[in-house]
This record gives structure tokens, sequence and C-alpha cells, in this order.
């Protein structure tokens, strides 16, 4: 077999795009081999309340735990005072890959420091 | 544009000369740095001092496919990096399908630089080692995009950073192929080229399908991932999905026999009826295939009952057969 002749340039590029395409089948494949088959594990965290203008802003972290993505992921929060909801506030979360997190806030009217916050999945999607 | 310009510096050649291979090629060695080391060789004895800048001139040359190849990438990629459903694609289908679409691509970048690409003799070791590259510059121009619309950032898992830029690479790999073979200007290296090799790089039937499959994918693949075609697929009736196929078939038999489409008359020397037919039928099976192969890696078949897997395939056939006929004619170097 001839060997290509190529110049300098051309080696490198291909040297970089070897690297590439090798480092990439290889997360692929140890992807793939490690994946576990746990249904979406969702949790949601809650930060520390925010002052607006009106209201209260709450910051809440969404984490799938488990090894597939969930979509249209439902949260609500209630605020709980004296043992009763007196608000709630919620947001979807389009899609949540696996192990990973997104963002999200609900607001209150009244400073949730005064009662007791409490996070809730109602339910997703499996795309 | 560069060539031209070059072009019309040069003193216009008298007409005796002008064939003659040595001013041609001083011309060249003088004002076109993009000659391969054996050309360059082989024109050095006129213009002597030139030759040492040979490797220069192969860099030079280089450099510029390389340029044509990451314009073509992304002119044939862009709105695919520009496509939610992709993002959502990189995270919601499983690592061994990525590896499928990864091995199924380099295939295609096998085959195209086979029978259309740039450099017409080339051996199938040199067809991988551009293929690899294409990959390659796929993989970097597709993080680059990626990161400047914000689709990547450092906080999120590797599995959806590095499943999200191997989908969207594959494409701009397929695009920076075909850039390079195909926006290169007329330069004179094409021309000779064509001289040379227009008996020889008629590709056979093999090709012919390959390169079929690549337009039919490059194609097709812009608009695969959108909700709009498993829509059509649930919605349309099977009456209009009859007139679909037909019309497809239709838009075959116009470009590859009527419409004198540039390349045509080269693919199609016999023209029996019963060629004629068997060119249509074989480039839908073509643009079907690929359909289905595309809708298959999206996961658009997954849970679907059997009428609706062929529905999607036959609407997603339309565009898959402009690209298997239309595609394949402007995909094959001139």
């Amino acid at each position: 077999m001839k060997t290509p002749h190529k110049n300098w340039l051309e080696w490198t590029v291909f040297g970089v795009g070897a690297v590439l395409v090798v480092a990439t089948l290889g997360f692929l494949a140890f992807d793939a081999a490690t994946l576990g088959s746990a249904p979406p594990g969702i949790e949601a965290r809650l930060g520390r309340p925010q002052r607006l203008k009106k209201g209260y802003a709450v910051p809440v972290t969404v984490v799938n735990h488990g090894d597939a993505t969930a979509e249209g992921v439902a949260i609500e929060v209630t605020l709980q005072r004296r043992g009763r909801a007196t608000q709630s506030g919620e947001f979807e979360v389009a899609f949540l890959p696996r192990q990973s997190k997104r963002e999200g806030w609900v607001v209150f009217d009244a400073d949730p420091q005064a009662g007791r916050l409490e996070a809730r999945v109602k339910g997703f999607e499996a795309p | 544009m560069l060539l031209q310009m070059a072009f019309a510096e040069c003193p216009p050649p008298n007409a005796a000369n002008c064939r003659a291979v040595g001013c041609v090629s001083r011309q060249r060695s003088l004002h076109l740095p993009h000659l391969d080391m054996n050309s360059a060789a082989l024109s050095a004895t006129p213009a002597g001092s030139h030759s040492t800048s040979a490797s220069d001139n192969s860099v030079h040359k280089s450099l510029r496919e390389y340029a044509r190849g990451v314009a073509g990438g992304l002119i044939f990629s862009l709105p695919l990096l520009f496509t939610m459903e992709m993002w959502w694609a990189g995270f919601i289908l499983s690592p061994e399908r990525l590896l499928g679409c990864v091995a199924g691509t380099f295939v295609l970048l096998l085959g195209y630089n086979r029978f259309a690409g740039l450099h017409e003799d080339a051996s199938w070791a040199e067809v991988a080692i551009d293929s690899v590259e294409e990959m390659g510059l796929g993989l970097l121009l597709s993080t680059a995009i990626l990161w400047l619309l914000g689709r990547i950032e450092f906080g999120m898992a590797a599995s959806e950073i590095v499943s999200k830029i191997v989908i969207e690479a594959m494409t701009v790999a397929i695009g920076v192929s075909v850039g390079t073979a195909q926006l290169g200007g007329a330069s004179d290296e094409a021309n000779e080229a064509a001289d040379e090799s227009q008996s020889e790089k008629e590709a056979g039937f093999g090709g012919q399908v390959v390169i079929a499959g690549c337009g039919a994918i490059l194609f097709a693949a812009n608009v695969a991932p959108t909700e709009e075609i498993i829509m059509l697929g649930i919605e349309l009736s099977p009456g209009r999905l009859l007139g679909i196929a037909l019309f497809s078939l239709l838009l075959g038999a116009v470009v590859l026999y009527c419409s004198d489409f540039r390349g045509a008359q080269r693919l199609s020397p016999a023209r029996g009826p019963l060629s004629i037919v068997s060119g249509i039928v074989v480039t839908y099976a073509v643009a079907l295939l690929s359909a289905a192969a595309i809708l298959w890696f999206f996961g658009r078949f997954d849970g679907m009952h059997i009428s609706k897997i062929v529905a999607q395939t036959v609407v997603l056939g339309l565009p898959a057969t402009l690209g298997a006929s239309a595609g394949r004619l402007l995909l094959q170097r001139q």
C-alpha cells in the first residue's frame, strides 16, 4: 500500500480529528456500558427566598438522579402556614436529562419564611 | 473569485503558447499557490526558483480546502444547529444509538469521499484519512457553535454535552465533506482532473447509490428531527400519502430525465424505457431507506403502529427523493 502524501498541516488535522473521534467513540461506549436502567428519579431542592418589588421568589433546583430523561416535569411548591396550605406556585421543566439539573423559580405574595415550604414533583412524561 | 482575479492580473497569454504546459504552469506557480506537490515538481523547470515553495503551496492549498470545508459544513448543517429537536435528541437518545449514528455517518463519508470526493484517485487509506479529518472538523465546529448558542455549558452532565455535540457534528461532517469537494472555484486543478478522469470517474451503480444516499440524508436530515414529520405521518389520510408517494416518483423522474439538470446526461446515458423506470425506482428506494433510517435514529418509530411508520417514511421520502435525485446530481464533481 502506498503511503498517502500529505503535508504537516493535513497530518495535524488528521491527528486532532483521530483523537477527537476516538475520544468520542470511547466516551459513548463507556456511557453505554455504564448506563443503568433506573427510571427518572426527580428531586426538587428549595433555595433561599428573595424579596422582589412585590412578593417573594424562591429558587428551585430540579435534579434527575435517574438514567432516563424526563419531559414536561411539573413542579409544585406550597406554602404552609399553621398547618394549612395558603398559596402554591408551580412551573414546568421542558426537559430534564439524566444526571442533570435545571433551575426554576416560584413566587409567593407572603414571606415564605413565616411558614413552611413544601416542594412536590407532580409528574412527567417519558419522551 | 480569487482565482479569477489572479488570472485577470496575468497578461493574456498569446493563443499559441497558452496551451503549452510551461506557460500555464508557470503562471500557476506564480499566482495560484495551490498545486499539489506532484504537479508543482513537474512544472518547476520553467520557474526553478519557485520549486522550494512547493510545500508552502501545498499547505496553502490544504488551508483553502479546510476553509471550504468549514464553510460547507456550516452551510449544510446550520439549520440543524438551530433546531431545538436536535438539542433534545442529544439527551433523549441512548448512547448506543449515537454510536450507530457515528458509524453510519462514517460509512457515508467513506462512500462520498470515495465516489465524489476531492481527490479523484484516492486510495481507501486516503479516503479513510479524509473522513476522519472531516469528522474531527465536524466535532470541533459543532462544539464551537453549540457553545456560542449557549446549548452547552460547563455545569452540564458530560453525557448531555457529548451527545449534543455528536448528533450535530455528524451533519456538519457530511457538510464539510461536500463543501470541500463542491465549493471550490472552477480551479484549473478540477478542470485538469475532469479532462483526465472523465472516464474513470464515472461512478458505477454502487457509487451512484452511495451518492444518492448521501444526497437523500443531507436533504432529509434537515426536516427529519422536527415534530412536523410525526404530525403529518399521524394526520394524513392514506389517499394523500399515496399522492405524496406518486409525487415523489414524478419528482425523481423529472429531475433525472426530463429537466436537463446539470449532470443528468452523464448519469443516464442509456435511455431505454426500462432503464428510466429502474433508475427512478432505485432512486426512490434509496430515498425511502434513507428516510426510514433517519426516522428510526431519531426514535420516531418507537412504539408506533406499522401504518404510522410507513406514513412517516413516505412523508420524509419526499425531501429524501429530492436529495437522492437533484442532490445526487449536484453532489457529483463535474
